[in-house]
């Protein structure tokens, strides 16, 4: 059942930001949904897990976008390692600190994209990178306290626990 | 530590490679991505249209100020379109005027070998004095004093002013303006004689009409004639139709008799005209 959530809430960070957030976008800027997920499941999981969900959220997600295959599996595999790093340092229930994690880690998810996408031959400003770096960070913390506190608690004690084979 | 950063090397390189062959624009077999679009497809749809709807349907309070003042404006712009739309209309019944002029209710050999242009009433007499009215073709367009102006259905005046942009038009119905005519019976003789109108000074609320002819007592002239400029008075062409004869009353003398006669245009309700240019 967990797998099964976690996968659900994984398709919807790929739905959402083309159809929600692009209603609610501020400045053409939405949120990075997938990036959020997998910066929640990193500092819930332990480092190599959390690092596995990273990779294979990219790929998915490098599949669904259907361009510039790699970008994603890579930013996000580098993300849940910064997040698992950091969460050993950070404490996790303070949701203050948690925002300001998410902000951070997003603004170094989004600078990876954008050095890659020059890496790739695409034309994107400086000022362009800038914006969009600053403005989904941003975005992506102020989402903090409206998801993360049912995202903590569920996974503490609800249905994203983690079980053993032996309480199942 | 150095095989490590190795790998880390050619996996970059790998992920930029594989970035290059498959960017915008780039065909290439995406069968997870396929199937990914197919699932999600109809949840993004479904998705997207309630969130417009719940947008469009909450938008007045998530930015009332912007709603307010795209209200004004859009009153103010219902306003100039109703405007607009008024003035389409207008034009739209001008162009089937004109049309209709142009299909020609009369033909005069006489009158085909003269230009005409079209003009439209911008103005009438302010006082009640005189039987005139403004056009918007004037000197610039080769109007001269004396030109001939006809509607639809016959004569309706001469140019009696000029300007460079607009035309001072006196009216057959004016006690000023006269036609040399020729009243056609049913046998198709013609008796000539002068119509003139009977809108004068201090006459103008005259019942007996609009235009009226003298005759001598033997004249074949009966009601239900009909009555054409004759092109004799060298200002208007021949057989233009003026009016037609509605009633004959004999003079006082019992010599001469007067044929009151009915335009054939409806002058109130004119609105453009055509100029006839004689040179």
């Amino acid at each position: 059942m967990r797998y099964v959530i976690l996968v659900f809430l994984l398709l919807l960070t790929l739905v959402l930001p083309g159809t929600l957030f692009h209603l609610w976008a501020w400045s053409g800027i939405k949120p990075d949904l997938a990036m959020l997920f997998i910066i929640y499941v990193a500092l819930h999981e332990p480092k190599w897990t959390g690092i596995l969900w990273g990779l294979g959220t990219g790929l998915i997600e490098d599949f669904y976008l259907g361009h510039y295959l790699g970008m994603y599996s890579v930013t996000l595999t580098l993300v849940a390692a910064l997040t698992s790093w950091l969460a050993g340092r950070w404490y996790r229930e303070n949701f203050s600190l948690t925002m300001l994690l998410v902000f951070l880690v997003t603004a170094v998810g989004q600078l990876m994209v954008g050095f890659l996408g020059l890496g790739a031959g695409l034309s994107w400003s400086a000022s362009d990178i800038f914006r969009l770096v600053l403005g989904v960070s941003i975005y992506n913390a102020l989402l903090v306290p409206v998801t993360y506190p049912w995202i903590h608690r569920s996974f503490l004690h609800g249905w994203l626990r983690y079980r053993p084979k032996y309480e199942r | 530590m150095t095989g490590i950063a190795v790998l880390v090397f050619f996996l970059l390189l790998g992920i930029l490679i594989s970035m290059r062959l498959t960017g915008l624009g780039r065909q290439f077999l995406n069968p997870v991505g396929g199937a990914l679009q197919r699932v999600l497809s109809p949840v993004e749809n479904a998705l997207l249209q309630v969130g417009t709807l719940v947008r469009d349907d909450t938008r007045a309070f998530w930015s009332f100020d912007a709603v307010q003042k795209e209200n004004a404006a859009l009153k103010g712009k219902v306003d100039q379109l109703t405007g607009d739309n008024l003035k389409l209309k207008q034009q739209v019944l001008a162009g089937m005027r004109y049309a209709e002029l142009d299909q020609g209710v009369f033909r005069s050999p006489t009158l085909d070998k003269f230009k005409m242009l079209g003009s439209t009433i911008i103005n009438r007499n302010p006082t009640a004095w005189y039987q005139t009215l403004t056009i918007n073709r004037g000197s610039d367009d080769g109007i001269r004093v004396d030109a001939p102006v006809i509607a639809h259905l016959g004569l309706v005046g001469k140019v009696i002013a000029v300007t460079p942009k607009t035309s001072e038009v006196l009216l057959i119905t004016d006690g000023e303006g006269q036609v040399s005519a020729l009243v056609r019976g049913s046998s198709g003789e013609g008796t000539f004689g002068i119509v003139q109108g009977t809108y004068q000074r201090g006459s103008r609320l005259t019942a007996s009409g609009h235009l009226q002819m003298l005759f001598r007592r033997d004249d074949n002239v009966n009601a239900g004639d009909l009555v054409l400029t004759s092109g004799w008075g060298g200002v208007y062409p021949k057989d233009i139709p003026v009016g037609k004869v509605t009633e004959v009353q004999l003079d006082k003398s019992g010599l001469l008799k007067t044929a009151y006669i009915e335009p054939l245009v409806n002058f109130d309700n004119l609105e453009e005209v055509y100029i006839v240019k004689m040179s």
